[in-house]
């Protein structure tokens, strides 16, 4: 025991010392994302609002997506039921994520890295590391889940119970700490760190799919998912605190397995080989355009699958949304106008968010630019005969392409699912809701072109694009309920652009933003070229 | 003969810290300039105003005769870069990096790379964050030396690579010299400048403190010697230019300045030579009294 967990309390200790920011932000962000909506669902309860969302969630797209209920009439439907439904299969995702980037980063990652190497030179045992990640994995999911269900308690809301607020809490905390379990054994089998990271996301992602398919299927068969132990304690209702037995036992199972494949593998190795890549590349790799493109391939690739999901996530409530809206004041605040039909007016109104979000994809991929010069890895082509405008130009097109593709795809997915759920019923067709989403284009380009221009003369302050963005997202989102002066919420940009398909097109406002986007791009190739490469020094 | 590399006047700011005071030197076709200096003197600093990638204050820096900053890509075309922190697209294998670099650059020798990769023993199936520093140095330094260029510029290329790839190199750099190419060569291992430099610039806090060929900076500093004599040879102490001196015996070892090394020579003759010896100063002794001083 010695020889492997030596010291183990130390690295501990160290780790907390090291991480405590990290960690302060981890429970308090997830801890109240996880419990402090009480207060908004209260608002959704009012009124008919539990008996519609009840329906609209009874949809086996919705089942797929939050999990199920153990409730069967609507009438028994509570605040603290649907609070469980809505939000606990999500949270407990979110803590098996932070959980796997966490555990991978503190122990293959470190190999990766050298670090530690230099640690095992020291009296510290050759498992220390493993064990002190793990346990400071379980101090902080312990801390979360009571911070949770105390924040959930001191609501004092009707049907929200001690009990079931610290079983929720309970719940997320031990998801977290499943996660941690699934990536140290991954960062044992990997050949490297970015391997073990995306191999224990892989198992989760394909874990949430498999329970997808079993909660509409048959609920039962569910409880064989080891994901399904997180989620299906039903706190407010069943309040079942077994399946956290279950997935305890699985815990422990698992490492039981990650130690000893630990003990049996060389620092810096895997069980798995490294996979060989390519000896010489393809030609659709060989140019400016071609290395870009592959770089952000993940970050695109991902996001586009984001906003189709996210299409089809909002597209799914049509059916549902009559009796959902009508039965809530704020909801219909936010989303309907009067003497327009409510899918249409939702549509106007969801769209605009929709894009307020596909926008984050090109500014994300203008930033990238930028970290790519930071990170020198860039200085050789810097000697080549590449040149700056190609490598602004290359990065702005691409920002743009992924701009386009992103708003046809969260139209596509918002419209088709819409149309699906509603058929003939749905006064609009695939078109409208193509013209609503693209509409926005100019909104989508003046974030790009405000990356581009931050890259071009102050590369520092390009995250700021972000928050700009976030600020006009909250305006436009919940601009309705709180009946903003004119002038504030024209300072986020999609005010200006009439929402399609309850107001008419605006060419003028379409062609100016525009033409103002491309200048502002333009502008920023001047800086671009003009400015000193960051590098180090 | 033509000047590839012509710098004048030289300045660069960073805000209030001036990086580059005074920086002047010329690189001559077919001739390998040694650029050595403490860290952070300003090596860096010059080679990327040379590359275009940051912008001069005042000065003038040519490269084949134009403008570093307004005809870079003119330039670019006929050079390769290596820096001394070869970074990597993780993602992308050694060989994928290698081909891009060589595209990206107009073009390089197949035959070359493949040589190159079988002489430095590099893995190119791995992705590069695999690689451990030596290796993406020789990625860096595979791509730059398969590439056809005029001049190749070398910033620390040989940090992190083991003896005999160092070794390797500089046979690989010896070829190009061979073959009539310019190379401005900044490096800290001072036997690899000595070894292949026709011309040594030592920069210090962003000035040229010295300039010229090995030899002629030799002629500058001092020799050390030892001298062994029949009669006492403590009177050689006394003289002129002669300084740490030490004595066993009849035995003496000092050093001198070379200007007075005839004087020293026909006092010793007096006393009756037995033994003689001079060893010229390294580049090391050079190096050490510049950044002493």
């Amino acid at each position: 025991m010695k020889e492997k967990f030596a010291r183990w309390d130390t690295l501990f200790l160290l780790y907390l010392k090291r991480d405590w920011k990290k960690i302060m932000i981890w429970v308090l962000g997830l801890g109240l994302f996880s419990a402090a909506f009480v207060p908004a669902f209260e608002e959704i309860a009012k009124g008919q609002g539990l008996l519609a969302m009840y329906e609209t969630l009874q949809n086996p797209a919705m089942i797929a997506m939050v999990g199920p209920t153990p409730i069967e009439t609507a009438g028994d439907y509570t605040l603290g039921a649907m609070y469980a439904h809505e939000m606990l299969l999500f949270c407990g995702l979110f803590a098996m994520v932070i959980s796997v980037l966490h555990v991978v980063s503190h122990t293959r990652k470190e190999e990766d890295l050298g670090l530690t190497e230099l640690v095992r030179s020291f009296q510290i045992g050759r498992q220390a590391n493993s064990l002190a990640a793990m346990m400071e994995i379980l101090f902080i999911n312990v801390i979360l889940a009571l911070f949770i269900g105390g924040v959930m308690v001191s609501f004092g809301a009707d049907t929200i119970s001690a009990e079931g607020s610290f079983l929720l809490g309970a719940s997320i905390g031990i998801a977290g700490i499943l996660g941690a379990g699934i990536a140290l054994v991954m960062a044992q089998i990997m050949p490297a760190s970015s391997g073990a990271t995306g191999s224990a996301l892989g198992i989760i992602g394909l874990l949430y799919i498999i329970r997808a398919g079993t909660d509409v299927s048959n609920v039962d068969l569910s409880m064989f998912n080891p994901l399904g132990w997180t989620y299906l304690t039903y706190p407010f209702t069943e309040n079942n605190w077994f399946p956290l037995l279950f997935a305890l036992i699985f815990i422990f199972i698992l490492m039981v397995i990650a130690f000893s494949l630990e003990g049996g593998r060389d620092m810096g190795a895997g069980y798995l080989p490294e996979r060989e890549g390519r000896e010489h590349a393809k030609k659709s790799l060989l140019s400016v355009r071609g290395l870009f493109t592959r770089n952000n391939r993940g970050v695109i690739i991902s996001w586009l699958i984001a906003f189709v999901i996210m299409g089809a996530a909002y597209g799914s409530i049509y059916g549902d949304m009559q009796t959902f809206l009508e039965s809530n004041d704020m909801m219909k605040q936010m989303f309907t106008h009067s003497g327009i039909s409510i899918e249409e007016s939702f549509t106007g109104t969801i769209m605009m968010v929709m894009m307020a979000l596909v926008s984050i994809l090109p500014i994300a991929i203008v930033n990238k630019l930028f970290t790519e010069e930071s990170r020198l890895h860039l200085s050789q082509l810097y000697a080549s005969k590449v040149t700056r405008s190609q490598l602004y130009w290359t990065s702005v097109g691409l920002a743009i392409v992924a701009g386009l593709l992103g708003i046809l795809l969260a139209a596509v997915g918002l419209g088709a699912t819409a149309i699906g759920a509603m058929g003939d019923e749905l006064t609009m067709d695939i078109v409208d809701f193509l013209a609503a989403g693209f509409n926005f284009l100019p909104a989508v380009l003046f974030f790009t072109s405000l990356a581009a221009l931050a890259l071009g003369w102050a590369p520092r302050i390009g995250k700021v694009v972000y928050i700009y963005l976030a600020y006009s997202f909250l305006l436009n989102y919940f601009g309705g309920i709180l009946d903003l002066p004119d002038w504030l919420s024209k300072t986020a940009i999609q005010s200006w652009i009439p929402q399609m398909p309850i107001e008419e097109f605006d060419a003028a406002i379409f062609i100016t933003i525009t033409v103002i986007s491309i200048a502002l791009m333009i502008i920023g190739y001047l800086g671009y070229q003009r400015r000193d490469m960051v590098e180090g020094a | 003969m033509t000047e590839i590399v012509n710098i004048q006047g030289l300045q660069k700011n960073f805000g209030k810290f001036q990086a580059l005071r005074d920086v002047n030197f010329t690189v001559r076709a077919g001739e390998v300039v040694g650029f050595i200096g403490p860290n952070g003197s300003g090596k860096s600093t010059t080679i990327r105003i040379l590359l275009g990638i940051i912008k001069r204050d005042a000065g003038h820096a040519e490269i084949f005769g134009k403008d570093v900053w307004k005809e870079s890509l003119e330039i670019h075309k006929r050079i390769s870069y290596v820096p001394g922190d070869v970074t990597l697209w993780g993602n992308l294998t050694g060989g994928e990096i290698i081909d891009l670099f060589l595209k990206l650059h107009g073009g390089g020798d197949k035959q070359k790379r493949d040589y190159l990769i079988k002489r430095f023993e590099l893995d190119p199936k791995k992705k590069a964050k695999g690689y451990s520093k030596g290796n993406r140095q020789k990625v860096g330094l595979i791509a730059a030396l398969s590439a056809d260029s005029d001049l190749y510029i070398f910033d620390e290329p040989t940090s992190g690579l083991d003896p005999l790839m160092e070794a390797i190199f500089q046979e690989e750099v010896e070829k190009i010299k061979e073959a009539g190419k310019s190379i401005l060569l900044s490096s800290h291992i001072l036997s690899e400048v000595e070894r292949l430099a026709d011309k040594v610039v030592i920069i210090r806090q962003g000035e040229i403190v010295e300039t010229g060929t090995l030899d002629e900076l030799r002629h500058l500093t001092r020799s050390t010697i030892t001298l062994q004599t029949e009669e006492n040879v403590a009177e050689i102490a006394a003289m002129n230019g002669v300084f740490d001196f030490k004595q066993q015996d009849n035995q003496a070892t000092f050093s001198v300045e070379n200007q007075y090394l005839n004087d020293i020579l026909a006092k010793a003759s007096k006393l009756g030579v037995k033994k003689f010896e001079s060893v010229p100063p390294t580049l090391e002794d050079l190096f050490m009294r510049h950044y002493e001083g």
